[in-house]
């Protein structure tokens, strides 16, 4: 019993990653006032962009983090170019950007065949003597540099959103764009930069869902990830700290199911598949649920803002 | 943030002279003549751009008129496909049309599809009720569970507001599992032991028409398009969802029935997802697989926005996606093209449409400048 709780506990981290960096991206985005439903989308470009470089280019899991991000936020721009200069309903902007960009990574990845190639990817960081320590060394040393990079980033975007210049004017713009307009603060101009910052870190979680945890690229394989974190970001109130303790609880949840298959139990295994979309389900039928009407919600969340009559 | 330069209150230059510029307004009113218009210039420059990245994947300008164009129009098996397949697309087009017309984002189409599909097979399976009613009552239960499986989403957001985007899309990946649990276990072929359901028998199959491989698929989504039309522009349900789709307060505010007519919407697009789910397996595969749904949720979406949400429009523009799908298989099989350019497409349009759609509900002047001295 022992065993399987730390090794459950050992792979919570690599299945809470994707879902902690895609939330953080998410609340950076939202908290500018734009819905971002393009998550899914942005992971699969995230995945399938790393895996693509370390096939094309070399074994260079750094670079390959790096792309995947750059490329969700060069794709990114497409969606602010659509909700915020065009002012396009941010449902069916974000729904049209993850239907682009699961055909866009069907069609790149199927004719550079990259499509179920394994690759070496990221490596657990060599900590030498402290990953052998029993039971604390597998939960708590074994794993990759984007694993302990997690907390300190997730410190750094709240203290940018909450305490710096630049996060106070974001949540402006998120909350009041009007007043935002008049005191001087390029509404759109921040809201670009949201989408592309957030973008970049949902790709950096699709990036970590290929590079980091499969080592391969399979077609749709971010398998509902996104909305995942989208609801996700509900649940933690566009709170950083929040969305690491829910992505810890939605990892968690994910790693049991391999860990249980793995001790030999005979589950129905597709129905157990079911258990990460019904406990997000679930989830949020309780936020609702409690609902106390003081909602931290963005207040201008999915408007697209216009100065009226501008002259 | 730099200090301003400090400007003196009453400045002796003159004002410099303004450039001209180009200023946006929202247009309260566009006449049809101008939204077709814009309409049609979204849908070339989507097509523009869907062509370039075909002719960039390396298929000739005059293959593609010959796929897309000459194939359908010359021949009677390819216009036979194309009528095939939009029939599925219709109805999915429907489902989309008379939710989004209410507001309410359904994008769980292709697990309403599944549940559909799964209890229509059911019936199919173990040979439900006397032969001649059979299709009848296989119908009818793909309705019934499509509905069934819309409610929950449709509950929660009337009572809880449960934003129903993320409610739907979740139950598709619930869907799917439990379709690959009955595939994979219990409703296994054990002809073949592919993870397909047996072959549904001839009283289960929706029978031909005579003319080339047509089926009653088609005259039944032509049935549904007349009765959603019916529906949405002349009875009073469509007054009331008109309503809904401009202002539900104010609906509600006159004591008309808003939250009964989102609800009543929401089961009639799970109803017709779930006989769409059923006409693609009763009527093209005559069994159920694993991926029968695959990319109709997505093109019921676009059709429906394409269609601006009108029946009419909406299986006008399916038989247009089913000319997309079939030269899609073509281009897959002769050109080596991978099967997911047809979303790519399809995805490339819905974009550039709901782009040009800036220059219906705005107006784009460009303003001559100005001398301050004027």
């Amino acid at each position: 019993m022992s065993d399987f709780i730390v090794n459950w506990l050992a792979n919570v981290p690599a299945f809470a990653l994707p879902y902690a960096l895609a939330a953080l991206g998410l609340i950076i985005t939202e908290k500018a006032g734009v819905l971002s439903l393009g998550a899914e989308g942005f992971l699969l470009v995230g995945a399938m962009s790393g895996i693509g470089v370390l096939l094309g280019i070399g074994d260079h899991p750094a670079l390959a983090l790096v792309v995947a991000a750059f490329s969700a936020a060069l794709l990114s721009l497409v969606y602010a170019l659509l909700v915020v200069t065009l002012r396009v309903n941010q449902v069916i902007g974000g729904l049209a950007l993850v239907f682009l960009a699961q055909g866009m990574t069907g069609v790149i990845a199927t004719r550079a065949g990259w499509t179920n190639r394994p690759v070496d990817g990221l490596q657990p960081v060599p900590l030498g003597g402290l990953g052998e320590v029993p039971v604390l060394g597998p939960i708590l040393f074994q794993h990759d540099i984007l694993v302990f990079a997690a907390v300190p980033l997730v410190a750094l975007v709240a203290h940018v959103l909450g305490r710096t210049m630049f996060g106070l004017r974001l949540r402006a713009v998120g909350d009041g764009p009007d007043a935002a307009d008049a005191a001087g603060i390029g509404v759109a101009a921040t809201r670009y930069g949201a989408i592309a910052l957030g973008a970049a870190l949902v790709g950096l979680a699709g990036g970590y869902l290929s590079v980091g945890v499969a080592k391969i690229w399979v077609e749709g394989m971010s398998g509902g990830r996104g909305w995942i974190a989208v609801a996700l970001v509900i649940f933690a109130r566009w709170q950083p700290w929040r969305a690491l303790a829910g992505a810890l609880l939605f990892g968690g949840i994910e790693a049991l199911i391999p860990r249980i298959a793995a001790i030999g139990v005979a589950l129905p295994q597709y129905l157990v598949l079911m258990t990460p979309y019904l406990a997000t389900l679930a989830v949020m039928i309780w936020i609702c649920l409690r609902h106390d009407g003081t909602s931290l919600e963005p207040r201008a969340l999915g408007i697209a803002h216009m100065r009226e009559e501008r002259r | 943030m730099p200090e301003a330069l400090p400007v003196p209150l009453l400045s002796a230059a003159p004002e410099p002279p303004r450039r001209g510029r180009l200023t946006v307004e929202i247009r309260q009113h566009a006449t049809g003549w101008h939204q077709g218009l814009v309409l049609a210039g979204g849908l070339a420059l989507g097509m523009a751009l869907a062509t370039a990245i075909l002719l960039a994947c390396g298929v000739g300008l005059s293959d593609l008129i010959q796929e897309f164009v000459v194939s359908v129009v010359s021949s009677p098996a390819s216009l036979s496909a194309v009528l095939i397949q939009a029939a599925p697309l219709a109805i999915v087009g429907l489902a989309a049309a008379v939710a989004f017309r209410v507001r309410f984002w359904n994008i769980g189409i292709e697990g309403q599809m599944i549940l559909g599909a799964v209890a229509a097979t059911a019936v199919a399976i173990h040979d439900v009720g006397p032969a001649p009613l059979r299709l009848v009552l296989m119908m009818l239960v793909a309705a019934l569970a499509g509905m069934a499986w819309v409610l929950a989403p449709a509950l929660l957001k009337i009572r809880l507001g449960l934003n129903e985007v993320i409610s739907t899309l979740l139950l598709n990946y619930v869907a799917f599992n439990g379709l690959l649990h009955l595939l994979y276990g219990a409703w296994r072929d054990p002809a073949s032991s592919f993870p397909n359901s047996e072959q549904y028998e001839a009283a289960e199959r929706l029978g031909e028409l005579g003319w080339e491989n047509l089926t009653w698929a088609l005259p039944l989504a032509g049935l549904l398009t007349v009765l959603c039309w019916w529906l949405l522009n002349v009875s009073r349900f469509g007054f009331l969802s008109r309503v809904a789709e401009a202002n539900p307060r104010l609906g509600e505010g006159q004591g008309l029935p808003m939250t009964r007519v989102m609800l009543a919407a929401a089961l009639l697009s799970g109803g017709l997802a779930g006989i769409a789910g059923f006409s693609i397996c009763a009527g093209v595969e005559y069994r159920m697989t694993q991926s029968f749904f695959s990319g109709y949720g997505f093109s019921g979406i676009l059709i429906a926005f394409l269609a601006r949400n009108n029946p009419l429009g909406a299986f006008v523009t399916a038989i247009l996606v089913g000319v997309l799908f079939v030269a899609g298989q073509s281009l897959q099989v002769f050109y080596g093209i991978p099967g997911a350019m047809v979303q790519l497409i399809q995805a490339v349009i819905v974009i550039s449409v709901a782009a040009s759609d800036f220059f219906v509900r705005h107006r784009v002047r460009w303003v001559s400048g100005r001398r301050s001295d004027v």
